[in-house]
């Protein structure tokens, strides 16, 4: 449990000597308990206040890492139960497998249906996170051949699902790649050893929360540091409850032999896998390793991760500016929309479509859409009026007519007064854009007068 | 050695409430937990609902919906049948969207006929729609209320229009839908409202509104969390029964765009788009859902656990 001000200040040495910066010992407990100063600043603090303070400061969910560079994936490392507390930070890690006794074809081709398991959306890439090389031959050379193939077509971490011969076959050839060690339960302790002497990652896998006890005990007094806890269940309702009850034990009890990030294996066999891996991205899973590599059940997975794993404080955003659509000229015509990445993306994608050069002005209203921006008073007649004085949108066209869309409508008014604009109220849907903006009559956009 | 569990220990439950079926059907009951969803603690004495909505008026499909539903276009007693029969659907959302000056707009005795055409066609319990425009449902739901031969929800009552869907419901028999716009103050005030209104609390659900998956989703998600976790914690005006109607879901392009070859079959797209969106509701706390594809029926109920 996290400490509250009052158990800080009781470690603290009530003098009030203020060489923290606090006027009181009480004052500094407070900012300690809000995160925002540490022990470290108070001098006369006693040896059992730091050690105590410093151990509750720890990350209640340590966090593990996978792969390295620009493809590193972390799990864990995460503070509170529910996205609204604050927000999750570590986006649970998919793994989609590939067996190592396909034959070269398969594996190839297989391999490239994996690479391709990646999706722009609202202007992020979502991609699956690793490749996860099941040990179907039991050959130690094969399942190190294939490691080396898999990293190198598609440069994914690897999850090597492998016997301990094998597995370390693999980890010869796959060391510095930092792949994550996922040995079947009666191989844990060598492959927890193989994991220490490398400093490898290492998945324990177990029954339930009971078996995991123990294997998670065995895989540190065997030296490994660095762990995944599965707890092997049959269904997904096992599922979510093994995982709500490690995340639990980490964040609520604070409960150090438990306080690791949880994987599962959704692949052979598993009952109805889609649903489980989409529960557990909802609750609490950070790697799950799937069977299936068809987009039509990644993209749908990877969006509930974008979804629940955004900021809930900060919506996806871009910058508010004036961008071009297509190669605008002075009389092409100017539209304005909201700075919130859904519907920016999505206005920009229907106005190139198009093919009409035009200025996209994107207004400032913190990530919101249209009409929750107008609802919420940020997209008004007087904040556009502004924008369009301000952005300098009045020196790259020489017409003053705006293209507003349809469902602030209301506006229309309050913008001409303010402005001096002239405003054409456009769709509802941006999706209409392209007939709207190709039966525009180009006398829409002539110079202004005067 | 046996690990000590931190189970979360509630104060309060969330009421139970049923929604009535006619002669021979059976009933949906919800509520009753004093846990959070999915997980084998405490009490969970009903399973969440999966239903299915009826729609009315002019029908434009995506892919996905025109193969498995586009068949009953246009015949919403037929549909009733084939949702609460074949298709497993415990209940039924009537939507009205045939009044609707944009979708149809017949007049509000023909909306009142096909309610009373769909409650006689099937005794599964069933909640009835509004158009959603303002003026035509102000009408419509009274005229609902009078023509429903048996107990029905209304949905929605909200901040505007809640006196006169609730003073209807109360004069029939019924009970309400209260909608809000994803906001947990804005569910409650309009929950006691109702309550000011003497509107029995156990004939209540709440809506939060339900964005579609990549289009809002996660707004609900912790809306419904937040919502489910107060009423567990204790405050009465949100331990209700959660509705999440997913109907959303079937706006994104994700889920009904043919074109893109490298985003999989647009069929199999648009069912697990529908699901995924559903599965994030139950996990979030949601106690009865609406779909839209059959297959949503049987996939979304194995994840209905008490
Ligand atoms: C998610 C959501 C929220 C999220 C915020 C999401 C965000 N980052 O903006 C949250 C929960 C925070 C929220 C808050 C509020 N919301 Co809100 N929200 C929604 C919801 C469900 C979806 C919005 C969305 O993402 N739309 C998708 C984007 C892409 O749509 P869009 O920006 O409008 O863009 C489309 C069109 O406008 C058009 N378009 C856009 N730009 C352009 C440009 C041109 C030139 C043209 C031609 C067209 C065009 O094309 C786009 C694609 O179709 C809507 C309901 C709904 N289904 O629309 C309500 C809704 C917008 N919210 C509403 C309200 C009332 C509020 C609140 C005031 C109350 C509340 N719920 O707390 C607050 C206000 C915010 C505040 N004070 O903090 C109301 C607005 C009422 C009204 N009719 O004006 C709505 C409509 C719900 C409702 N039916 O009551 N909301
Ligand atoms: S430095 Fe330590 S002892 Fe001095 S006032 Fe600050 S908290 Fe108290």
């Amino acid at each position: 449990m996290a400490l509250t001000a009052i158990d800080i200040y009781k470690l603290l040495p009530k003098t009030n000597c203020k060489k923290c910066g606090q006027s009181t010992c009480l004052a500094f407990a407070m900012q300690i308990a809000a995160g925002k100063a540490s022990i470290d600043l108070c001098p006369p603090a006693s040896e059992e206040a730091r050690e105590k303070l410093s151990a509750a400061a720890a990350p209640p969910l340590p966090k593990v890492t996978i792969g390295i560079g620009e493809r590193e994936v972390v799990l864990g490392d995460e503070t509170v139960l529910f996205r609204h507390e604050k927000t999750f930070y570590h986006p649970t890690a998919i793994a989609v497998s590939i067996r190592d006794d396909a034959s070269d074809e398969e594996f190839a081709s297989r391999l490239a249906a994996i690479r391709r398991l990646s999706f722009e959306r609202v202007g992020q890439q979502i991609s699956v996170d690793l490749v996860a090389l099941r040990c179907a031959s039991g050959d130690s050379d094969r399942y190190a051949r294939a490691a080396a193939a898999a990293l190198e077509a598609t440069g994914l971490p690897l999850v090597l699902l492998a016997p301990a011969g094998p597995l370390a076959a693999a980890v010869e050839a796959a060391a510095p790649s930092r792949p994550l060690l996922a040995p079947p339960p009666e191989d844990l302790v060598p492959a927890a050893k193989l994991a220490a002497e490398r400093k490898l990652p290492l998945r324990v896998r177990a029954r339930g929360i009971e078996g995991l006890s123990v294997a998670l005990a065995d895989a540190r007094a065997a030296g490994a540091t660095s762990l995944v806890a599965d707890p092997s269940p049959e269904t997904p309702r096992d599922a979510v409850s093994f995982a709500t009850n490690l995340r639990r034990l980490a964040i609520l009890s604070r409960n150090r032999d438990f306080a690791y990030p949880s994987a599962f294996d959704l692949g052979g066999g598993f009952p109805d896998p889609f649903l489980a891996a989409a529960l557990l991205v909802a609750k609490y899973g950070s790697l799950l390793v799937l069977d299936s590599a068809d987009p039509a059940d990644l993209l749908p997975l990877l969006t509930l991760r974008q979804n629940l794993f955004t900021d809930p404080q900060r919506p996806i955003q871009v910058e508010p500016g004036v961008y071009p659509i297509g190669a605008p000229s002075e009389s092409s015509p100017v539209l304005i929309t909201t700075n919130f990445s859904l519907t920016y993306f999505t206005v920009r994608g229907d106005a190139e479509a198009a093919k009409v050069p035009a200025h996209l002005l994107i207004a400032d209203v913190d990530g919101m859409s249209v009409l929750t921006a107008w609802a919420a008073g940020k997209f008004t007649g007087e904040s556009i009026s502004k924008m369009l004085a301000e952005c300098g949108i009045g020196e790259k066209v020489t017409h003053r007519t705006l293209i507003l869309p349809g469902m602030v409508a209301r506006l229309s008014g309050r913008i001409e007064e303010l402005s001096g604009w002239r405003v054409l109220v456009g769709p509802q849907e941006s999706s209409a854009l392209p007939s709207y903006l190709r039966r525009l009559p180009p006398a829409a956009f002539l110079p202004a007068h005067g | 050695m046996s690990v000590a569990l931190p189970v979360p220990d509630f104060p309060g439950s969330i009421l139970t409430v049923t929604l009535p079926a006619g002669p021979g059907g059976t009933p949906v009951t919800v509520g009753g937990q004093n846990a959070l969803p999915l997980l084998p603690e405490g009490e969970h004495p009903n399973a969440p609902a999966v239903g299915m909505e009826v729609p009315t008026g002019p029908l434009e499909l995506p892919p996905a919906l025109a193969g498995a539903i586009g068949a009953f276009a246009g015949d919403p007693a037929a549909m009733a049948r084939k949702c609460a029969g074949d298709w497993g659907a415990r209940f039924l959302f009537l939507s009205l969207a045939c009044c609707h000056p944009d979708g149809g707009g017949q007049s509000v005795l023909e909306g009142a006929a096909v309610v009373r055409e769909v409650l006689s066609a099937t005794p599964a319990p069933v909640i009835v729609g509004g158009c959603g425009d303002e003026e035509v449902d102000a009408r419509l739901f009274p005229a609902v209320a009078e023509a429903a031969g048996r107990p029905v929800f209304l949905s929605y009552a909200e901040e505007k229009n809640h006196r006169l869907v609730a003073g209807a419901a109360l004069a029939y028999g019924h009970g309400v839908v209260s909608w809000s716009p994803i906001d947990i103050n804005m569910a409650k005030q309009m929950n006691l409202l109702l309550a000011d209104l003497g509107f029995p609390p156990d004939r209540v659900l709440i809506d939060p509104l339900t964005g579609g998956l990549g289009y809002g989703m996660e707004y609900t998600f912790s809306i419904v969390e937040r919502i489910r976790l107060a009423g567990l914690s204790g405050d009465a005006a949100l331990a209700r029964p959660v509705l999440c109607h997913l109907g959303d879901a079937w706006k994104a392009r994700e889920a009904t765009d043919p074109s893109e070859g490298t985003w999989g079959d647009v069929d199999a797209r648009g069912r697990r788009w529908e699901e995924a969106t559903g599965l994030a509701c139950l996990a979030a706390g949601a106690d009865l859902l609406v779909c839209r594809h059959p297959a949503s029926v049987a996939r979304l109920s194995g994840a209905a656990w008490r």
